[in-house]
């Protein structure tokens, strides 16, 4: 069944395309993963997916209603993760549950239970009465998703829960959102870290420029490119690597530099990694070799020549 | 009510909130009587302009919301803007006018002369209302609490000098003396003065009429602009 779906939607700010022609469904159950750069138009989906923007042209439907997706009854099964931390700090973790709780229409003692529920869900059951500006990044980031959950929503948008948090309440994180998918919620999920999304998603969309340029499942994404090998060769002088002359080989797609290391897709079986080497050792040193098997993050190279996220920005 | 309840706490919840009020207004209730001037004790008199301060203060609330991002969480559940505002007006209207009735039957309590508390009241209440508009426009132009706080200062500065909250208004020359007709707190210090000597009762719901279109104008500026 499709929870939600968008039909040639258009968004632009001035001459600026922040969506162009987007056309997906997200059906009932599943984690699908939205993934893009910066700029690619994630945020500007998500608002135009729960109301908060509106689009120029084409149609959002939302729990099969597209004449007004946006209902009351419709905001009633949809929560919003904000990417940034949308909690009170001058409130105890407990009374920010209430307020979302109280502002979906719960009352009394539902409400508690449901706040009670929400607390424990992300591990916060013994922190109800303190106060959040004491808490850690990710303890904030939890209650962030708590402040979501309380009026149970068919539909959850996460907007890059994850961002600057420690690994242990990453994987808490990780692990709830599973587990709310379990329990029969739906989740569209964006996130700069790959590995994340290739854990957790059942379908993934890959967004650049305002386009969406692949969907599909990871295992389906990874096929779409097994055609091709990468090889990763670490050089003492990476200045030197002749670039141009690389990608000019016959069967090369891309070539990229990052650091000391070079990165080369290929396409399988054409026999070029003696070509490459020799091109590349009469320039500079080699100090290693490596054959990678294709990740999401090749998918996404090969498919938008660029990186999700810089080299180093996070560990 | 849920975010008229919650707007409550969050105002008490900050100790530089708390501070304004509640010992501010007390202070006023004990300040001395002027002579000749102003026409109420002093406290009276500056309480104009302690509300202004307080109007800020809670209205920076809604800047914090926008900055934060909770008024975009807000904006796809199930309430709708207006309730949003009204809910946080409703608190700060609720809290100014506990002061008002603070500051005036704390006075009446311990015996200042106040000429007609009821209706030195009533005409706290209309400008505490004007204080609230007023701050709700402001915050609509600023994206940073700080900012918005600071130049209100200089504004509050020079509302309460030329309205006539400071220095009475007949040592000002006359192009300044016209100016001050477009200051609410000149229509608060008017009230101030007709409560000791006025005679005709018209004159009263003049300043009153004036303090309420100050509100409906104010306000509509500030709800003009979406939050989010």
């Amino acid at each position: 069944m499709t929870i939600a779906s968008m039909r040639g939607v258009v968004k632009r700010y001035g001459s600026y395309v922040a969506l162009d022609c987007i056309d997906f469904d997200i059906y009932e159950g599943e984690i699908i993963g939205l993934l893009g750069p910066n700029g690619a138009g994630k945020t500007t989906l998500i608002h135009a997916l729960t109301g908060l923007t509106p689009v120029d042209h084409g149609t959002v439907s939302l729990f099969g209603q597209a004449k007004q997706p946006f209902s009351r009854q419709n905001k009633e099964r949809l929560g919003l993760v904000t990417q940034d931390i949308t909690i009170f700090d001058e409130l105890t973790a407990k009374q920010n549950l209430l307020f979302f709780a109280g502002v979906y229409g719960l009352k009394g003692k539902e409400k508690q239970e449901r706040v009670k529920e929400a607390l424990d869900f992300v591990g916060l059951g013994d922190k109800g009465d303190k106060n959040p500006a004491k808490f850690s990044g990710g303890m904030k980031r939890r209650l962030n998703i708590a402040c979501a959950l309380t009026h149970r929503p068919k539909l959850l948008i996460m907007d890059e829960p994850t961002v600057g948090i420690d690994p242990q309440s990453r994987n808490h994180i990780l692990e709830a959102v599973k587990k709310l998918r379990d329990n029969g919620t739906t989740i569209l999920y964006t996130s700069h870290y790959m590995e994340e999304v290739q854990a957790i998603a059942s379908r993934v969309i890959i967004m650049d420029q305002g386009q969406m340029i692949k969907e599909g499942t990871v295992e389906q994404l990874i096929e779409t490119i097994q055609s091709e090998e990468k090889v990763r060769i670490d050089v003492t002088e990476p200045y030197l690597v002749p670039v141009n002359q690389l990608e000019a080989i016959a069967g090369v797609k891309q070539v990229a530099v990052a650091g000391n290391q070079i990165s080369v897709i290929s396409a399988a079986g054409s026999g070029n990694l003696d070509r490459i080497l020799t091109i590349v050792k009469e320039r500079t040193g080699v100090v290693g070799i490596q054959a990678d098997k294709p990740n999401l993050e090749d998918v996404f190279f090969t498919l938008t020549g660029k990186q999700l996220r810089d080299r180093g920005e996070r560990e | 009510m849920t975010i008229f309840r919650y707007t409550l706490i969050r105002s008490f919840g900050n100790k530089t909130n708390l501070l304004f009020l509640t010992l501010f207004p007390v202070i006023c209730i004990f300040l001395p009587q002027g002579e000749p001037w102003p026409p109420l004790p002093y406290g009276y008199q500056y309480f104009g302009i302690v509300m202004l301060f307080v109007g800020i203060r809670l209205a920076t609330l809604i800047i914090e919301d926008r900055v934060n991002g909770v008024v975009k969480r807000l904006a796809i559940a199930p309430i709708s803007y207006l309730h949003y505002l009204s809910g946080h007006l409703l608190a700060y209207a609720v809290i100014m006018v506990l002061q008002c009735v603070i500051v005036v039957y704390g006075g009446v309590a311990i015996g200042r002369e106040l000429a007609q508390p009821h209706l030195l009241l009533l005409l706290y209440v209309s400008y505490s209302f004007v204080a609230l508009a007023i701050a709700l426009a402001w915050v609509s132009i600023f994206r940073s609490k700080d900012t918005a706080f600071l130049v209100y200062m200089s504004l509050i500065f020079f509302m309460s000098i030329l309205g006539g909250l400071i220095i009475p208004l007949e040592m000002f020359p006359d192009l300044l003396k016209r100016l001050a007709v477009l200051m609410p707190t000149y229509w608060l210090e008017r009230g101030l003065d007709w409560l000791v000597y006025g005679e005709r009762m018209a004159d009263y719901w003049i300043v009153q009429g004036v303090l309420w279109l100050y509100t409906i104008l104010f306000v509509t500026i500030g709800s003009f602009k979406k939050l989010y």
